[in-house]
């Protein structure tokens, strides 16, 4: 009886529930004492902003589960947005824009996969000299920013809302969102991905490609980048070659909060959700809490910070725990 | 074996760094002759990188037992904003003194994380990366913080010809290179890269070493804050952004694996004068700025290339 209340008090105790309980209790505070912010237009806003750093992250977190990493995700970004400002100024609806961003962005992620892939170079290094490699590339071709862009380009910004109210980019990561949650949970494919973090070696010996998996994966993610891109690019009439920069901090510390392990192997999607809405409402809810958004990065980094040591504490008694089962196997085996 | 085999691979890779270097001082040099006046180098050369330079060294000791530094610029900022800012309310020698204590306190936090709680380096400085940062931002409300005598001292003085900060560069470079190569301390930080179990249970002082590289990496980064501030006369939060991932560039382009266990400092050194030649070195021959940053990750995804062929080759020799 003992074990079997231990085991389902294990199944709801996770990572994402102390989140989901800390985001509810954000929620909470917020009504008690700025209930002005769920105003329709606020939320929409924030949930607008959530909804491409949500995108970029399901691809963030799909390659950190299998224990690399991706530092030029920012970088990746910019260069999809200017690359459809470009295709954009001809004139060219969504429906074109969307496709060419994927590609683009499963292109240069492709070339981030190849690097870690063949030459065996540690994922943080090579996406690190690609980071410089790509955003290093817009300076030559644009000065500073894609300008005077048609209402073509800016459609799903001002135009596409469901029932003139939700915008359609977050229709969009909430579908997307859903469809990664299944996959992860049901498909083979992503038990392979699992497989790879936790042992590549075993993962290898077991007979997987993780070369090809890795690779698929890569390419995914860099397909989603370019949605993010998309979704951020076509906010404005005016596209930077700055847009993306400093979005892969935002997009590691987003999965990391989410519970996702940073050596791979474990993580939910639902945790990452968790994470890049607890992390996209931390500024305007400081706003409304009259607090100076000029602390919000501090309490951006505590909360990480936190969470993170609150994870690695209950991981260091699990490992006790195991110990102690393995201590009681030696004994009986002696016995 | 193996030793031998990395002793004959190891030299050749900072011989060809080196090589790199020379030859891209002779190609400006052949473009701009202005390029090795002694003015120029010591004043615009060598200035531009020796806080990152600084801070190469101390994250190179990281790097070698298998961490990662990537708070250094944030740590930089929020030491040099707080002694600033002291400075302003109570003038003198105070600043520098708080400053440093908070330099070295940030670096003990991350150590103190990564080392008790058993947590990724990566995670760790990420999330520091991010408090420190915005420490800085919500201390100055995102105001400049202004530099004060000492900093201009440390940052603008010459000594028979010789910059003050490329004396403290110098200096340091000294007793980091010999720390790594020549002391007990050294070996054993590469004996936690390779495996940090194995270190503990040959009883080496593995957490006690770990900290306190982390301490003094605080500590260094504390030491670029005054040259930058004394540099630019002002330092706002975001100007380090690039910093912390550029400070990595540096140590990977100079032979180090992050991975730990292998890699020197004279790597890092040779790196650092690179990435300097290059980035002034464009500019005297008159190409933007902004082009610098792909050539810098063109020159760091060749020296990866060959530096996984190399490493392919030994491990294939090792196979036969």
């Amino acid at each position: 009886m003992g074990i079997e209340s231990k085991t389902v008090k294990k199944k709801i105790l996770t990572a994402e529930f102390y989140l989901l309980i800390f985001f509810i209790a954000l929620l909470l505070l917020l009504v008690i004492i700025a209930g002005e912010f769920f105003s329709l237009n606020n939320v929409m806003n924030i949930l607008n902003s959530a909804s491409y750093l949500l995108i970029g992250a399901i691809g963030m977190n799909l390659i950190i589960l299998t224990g690399n990493i991706d530092v030029s995700a920012g970088a990746i970004a910019s260069v999809v947005a200017i690359f459809i400002a470009f295709v954009g100024k001809t004139g060219a609806p969504l429906y074109i824009l969307l496709p060419v961003a994927m590609l683009v962005g499963a292109t240069l992620s492709l070339i981030n996969a190849l690097f870690i892939t063949w030459l065996k170079i540690p994922s943080m290094v090579a996406t690190l000299a690609t980071t410089q490699l790509f955003s290093g590339m817009l300076p030559l071709i644009v000065e500073g920013s894609v300008y005077g862009l048609p209402n073509s380009f800016t459609w799903l910004a001002f135009k596409a809302k469901i029932f003139n109210v939700i915008p359609a980019s977050v229709l969009g990561a909430i579908v997307l969102a859903i469809i990664a949650i299944i996959f992860m949970k049901y498909s083979k494919f992503s038990k392979k991905i699992y497989a790879i973090g936790n042992d590549r070696s075993a993962a290898r010996i077991l007979g997987l490609h993780v070369g090809k998996i890795e690779l698929s994966v890569f390419i995914i993610a860099g397909a989603l980048y370019g949605v993010m891109a998309t979704i951020l690019a076509t906010a404005g009439q005016r596209v930077t070659t700055t847009m993306g920069s400093g979005l892969e901090m935002t997009m590691i510390a987003a999965v990391v909060l989410g519970g996702t392990r940073i050596s791979g192997g474990s993580g939910k999607i639902l945790g990452t959700v968790l994470g890049v809405l607890i992390l996209s409402i931390i500024t305007p809810a400081m706003n409304y809490l009259g607090l100076s958004p000029d602390w919000s990065d501090t309490v951006m980094g505590a909360i990480i910070l936190l969470s993170v040591i609150v994870g690695a504490i209950s991981l260091v008694k699990k490992r006790h725990n195991m110990f102690d089962l393995k201590d009681k196997l030696s004994r009986e085996n002696k016995v | 074996m193996k030793m031998r085999s990395k002793k004959i691979c190891k030299p050749s890779y900072n011989f060809a760094l080196l090589m790199i270097l020379l030859m891209l001082i002779v190609v400006i040099y052949l473009i701009n002759n202005h390029f090795l006046d002694y003015t120029y180098i010591s004043n615009v050369v060598i200035k531009n990188i020796i806080e990152m330079g600084l801070m190469a060294l101390a994250v190179t000791l990281i790097v070698v037992t298998g961490g990662i530094d990537l708070s250094v610029g944030s740590i930089m900022i929020l030491s040099a904003m707080a002694g600033g800012m002291v400075v302003v309310k109570v003038g003198g020698i105070l600043g520098v003194l708080v400053a440093i204590i908070i330099g070295a306190l940030c670096g003990l936090v991350n150590g103190l994380v990564i080392v008790k709680l058993k947590l990724s380096a990566l995670v760790t400085t990420l999330s520091t990366m991010f408090l420190f940062r915005g420490i800085a931002k919500g201390m100055s409300a995102g105001e400049s913080v202004y530099s004060y005598p000492i900093t201009d001292f440390i940052g603008n003085t010459e000594i028979f010809g010789l910059q003050l900060s490329m004396l403290v560069y110098i200096v340091a470079a000294i007793i980091l290179t010999l720390l790594l190569s020549k002391t007990i301390t050294g070996r054993t930080l590469y004996a936690i890269g390779l495996n940090e179990n194995a270190a503990k249970f040959s009883g080496l002082k593995v957490e006690k070493v770990l900290v306190s590289m982390y301490v003094l990496s605080g500590f260094i980064c504390a030491l670029a804050g005054f040259m930058y501030l004394g540099r630019f006369t002002s330092i706002k939060f975001d100007v380090a952004n690039k910093m912390n991932l550029q400070v990595v560039t540096i140590i990977v382009l100079g032979g180090t694996s992050i991975t730990g266990g292998i890699g020197d400092m004279r790597g890092t050194i040779i790196a650092t004068f690179i990435i300097a030649v290059l980035n002034s070195g464009l500019t005297v021959m008159n190409i933007p700025i902004d082009v610098q940053t792909i050539i810098n990750g063109a020159v760091l995804a060749i020296s990866l290339i060959v530096y996984a062929i190399l490493n392919k080759h030994r491990f294939h020799a090792k196979e036969n």
